[in-house]
């Protein structure tokens, strides 16, 4: 799941979260482990391939997309005049200045269209409706996108800002020579709680995705995110295992067995609402995204300081790490200003406009914490929720998992998500 | 043949000698419904149903026993019963009754929550009406307006303003704590807090039902009771309660049926897993490779609900039968 499923227009999530219903193929790339950055095997064996023999793109099974039949546009075009872009994006997702300020710069409209699930949007661009810009395509549904041809391949010439970007996106395993994608946001999944209220510290614990919820102290007090993939691959930190897009039943089954044992034990809640129930001390620990936990201050209740909120990822970059893209699509009509517009995402003050109202970070190297915290977007004390190029080398990625595995792992989430 | 009176014109076996005693008679002839005028004016309301229930029912049924798109994970609805697929309704059982079965749980879990909420809607909805129908007098509009002001807004707002009035340092933990009653933690996926939710949402429905059943009861039946020596409590339990009966059937299956399929309540009051109903279930199957199960799941309770309906409509035929 997105963390922007479910998200209404004016900037805040349905609560809870009306797609509760999961995202079925979040997945994103780059699966290194700590300690020597060793490369995560678990489901990761380079000859996995998804629906239709398209590839599965793993950190170590980079992939090349094809482009022949899917040409670029030719360089040195000038941007349509009078036109109107169209732009597809995930709900709440873009600071409306930033594309005021592009329509001003270009000459142009801009109408931002969104979707609340990536196969929602999947679906209608399928039947057939136009835009120009997809934003926020997650990596699992790049070679879904690629072989219905969907989007188009970009030529690099309109787009120099990808200088910009952390060298790991500049030619990243899931699109080799960044010929489909430029990266748009990146955030990582870890804990969020309430300093005033638990006093226990995650970073003094040995497996804090295990002792920080296992506290029948707390019940009633804990949550943990609504996804199948954050929920099982928990589950699977909690034992220690660091798998994340493992295939095998028995680890699957051994996940979903330790969250109905912390169901009953805490009577947990599942939804996510991070951003807000921490804040307000609804939830005191709350299985978070760092995105939505960066945004923490603006859910604070009047006298109470955000130094409360902590947010916890594992020093060691251990931990669950994800990125999304943006792309020119196929159908475009102003393909010109479309590449324009990916690129002026990139540039450093437009991006730390949108990170500003967004919360999410964009991997670029002007982008630092150090930089957040002086522009205050975020509070010192919210530090640990800014990502950094290491998280994504060390960091675990929940990437797209074979049919099978696939349904496993729903069908484990649906178990352990009613309670039983 | 002499003039006969009309009620002996119906013996008069020749059909033509009838037609001629009849004209003879000055009577007209009875009057024959006109089935295409009825057929007509029942057509929209076919149609409505056609499109809005059979259409989306064979959907469903098309979905559940479909196939799986393996590029999408998507449930892909296969209209043609010969190439039906029971790998769905395999699933379901296995959920069922199978060795890792775990949907009796919630099932039960959710017929308990709906019969708490429905004896608790009909306690609180009963004297309500009964007062709006009966005591109210020329404030009886006002009440009404009262009474449908629920529906002036959305039921997810009605559930959101919960959120807030529920909510640790929320308006009902001020108030308790003031009088010392503690403050609960009532959004900390509690059962209580659910079935408040379902009570507070569907009983609007329950109570204007109730009070259009309780309104037509002729007083003089009442006075009746009264007459006959009857004291007020028993003139109720004997008079008043009977004819409520058929009021009370019907709003509860009203108020029952959304009960039994709600997810949102328990979504947004609770959260938790151990509060999970047989809807959240279901619609934490939709959108996901499992939608096929997830519609299995919902014909399942729709044949389940079905057997309240039916003995909705015996009912009511009887009472129909009865009054006639």
């Amino acid at each position: 799941m997105h963390p922007r499923e479910g998200w209404q227009p004016d900037g805040t999530r349905r609560r809870p979260d009306l797609s509760r219903r999961q995202a079925l193929q979040r997945g994103f790339a780059a699966a290194l482990l700590a300690g020597g950055g060793a490369t995560v095997l678990d489901a990761c064996a380079p000859y996995l391939v998804g629906p239709n023999n398209i590839p599965l793109p793993r950190p170590n099974n980079p992939v090349t997309w094809p482009v022949a039949g899917n040409k670029a546009i030719p360089n040195g075009m000038a941007p349509e005049k009078g036109a109107t872009l169209q732009v597809y994006n995930w709900v709440a997702y873009i600071n409306q200045a930033c594309v005021n300020s592009f329509a001003k710069k270009y000459n142009c409209k801009v109408e931002v269209t969104t979707f609340n699930t990536m196969n929602e949007a999947l679906s209608k661009l399928r039947s057939g409706l136009k835009f120009d810009v997809l934003m926020g395509a997650t990596i699992d549904v790049l070679g879904d996108l690629i072989e219905s041809k969907l989007i188009q391949p970009l030529n690099h010439s309109y787009i120099p800002n990808i200088q910009q970007a952390w060298p790991d996106f500049r030619n990243p395993y899931y699109d080799r020579g960044w010929q489909y994608t430029v990266p748009y946001t990146i955030y990582t999944t870890g804990i969020a709680w309430r300093k005033d209220k638990v006093h226990e510290n995650p970073y003094a614990m040995a497996n804090p995705w295990k002792e920080m919820f296992f506290q029948p102290k707390y019940k009633g007090k804990i949550a943990i995110l609504d996804d199948y993939r954050e929920g099982i691959s928990l589950g699977l930190m909690m034992n220690g295992i660091y798998q994340l897009n493992t295939t095998s039943k028995q680890q699957i089954d051994l996940s979903r067995q330790t969250l109905q044992k912390l169901s009953a034990l805490v009577d947990m809640q599942i939804d996510n609402n991070d951003y807000s129930e921490v804040p307000d001390g609804q939830t005191w620990i709350h299985h978070a995204w760092s995105g939505d936990m960066a945004a923490a201050p603006s859910y604070m209740p009047k006298g109470v300081p955000v130094e409360v909120v902590g947010y916890w990822f594992p020093k060691d970059g251990r931990g669950p790490v994800a990125n999304d893209t943006n792309t020119v699509l196929r159908s475009s009509s102003n393909p010109v200003l479309a590449h324009l517009f990916v690129n002026y995402l990139m540039d450093e003050p437009v991006a730390v406009e949108n990170i500003s109202w967004n919360g999410y970070m964009q991997p670029l190297n002007a982008i630092t914490p150090e930089l957040l915290v002086k522009e205050q977007i975020l509070p010192p004390s919210l530090m640990s929720t800014a990502v950094l190029p290491s998280d994504f080398r060390r960091g675990i990625e929940e990437l797209q998992l074979p049919v099978d595995a696939d349904a496993l792992w729903q069908q484990a989430w649906l178990v352990a998500s009613n309670g039983i | 043949m002499a003039h006969l009176p009309p009620e002996q014109l119906e013996h008069v076996p020749d059909p033509a000698a009838r037609k001629r005693a009849r004209k003879r008679a000055g009577e007209r002839k009875p009057y024959q419904p006109n089935r295409g005028f009825w057929i007509l004016l029942a057509a929209p309301g076919m149609i409505w149903l056609l499109i809005l229930f059979v259409v989306p029912f064979y959907a469903m049924l098309a979905i559940g026993e479909g196939k799986l798109d393996r590029q999408t994970e998507s449930p892909v609805a296969v209209y043609a019963p010969w190439q039906w697929s029971s790998a769905n309704l395999g699933n379901v059982w296995r959920d069922l009754f199978g060795s890792g079965a775990f949907v009796g749980v919630i099932a039960w879990r959710t017929i308990w929550y709906v019969v708490v909420a429905s004896l608790l809607s009909l306690v609180i909805a009963y004297p309500a009406a009964y007062f709006v129908a009966r005591f109210a007098g020329r404030r009886k509009g006002f009440f009404l307006v009262l009474l449908i002001a629920p529906f002036w807004i959305s039921y997810m707002m009605r559930m959101l303003a919960w959120i807030d009035l529920l909510q640790t340092n929320g308006y009902i933990n001020k108030v308790l704590s003031f009088v010392g009653l503690g403050s609960p933690d009532w959004l900390g996926g509690h059962w209580y807090t659910v079935i408040l939710g379902l009570v507070y949402g569907y009983i609007p429905y329950l109570i204007l039902v109730l009070y259009a059943g309780l309104d037509r009861i002729d007083p003089s039946l009442i006075e009746a009771g009264r007459d006959l020596g009857l004291s007020r409590a028993r003139t109720f339990a004997r008079v008043t309660l009977p004819l409520s009966r058929q009021p009370i059937l019907t709003g509860m299956l009203i108020t029952v049926l959304p009960m039994l399929g709600d997810y949102y309540t328990n979504q947004l009051l609770s959260g938790a897993p151990n509060t999970s109903m047989i809807g959240n279930l279901i619609e934490g199957q939709l959108a996901t490779p499992s939608a096929g199960q997830g519609a299995i799941l919902s014909l399942i309770v729709l044949l389940v609900l079905l057997v309240p309906m039916i003995y909705y409509v015996i009912q009511t035929n009887r009472a129909a039968q009865a009054a006639s």
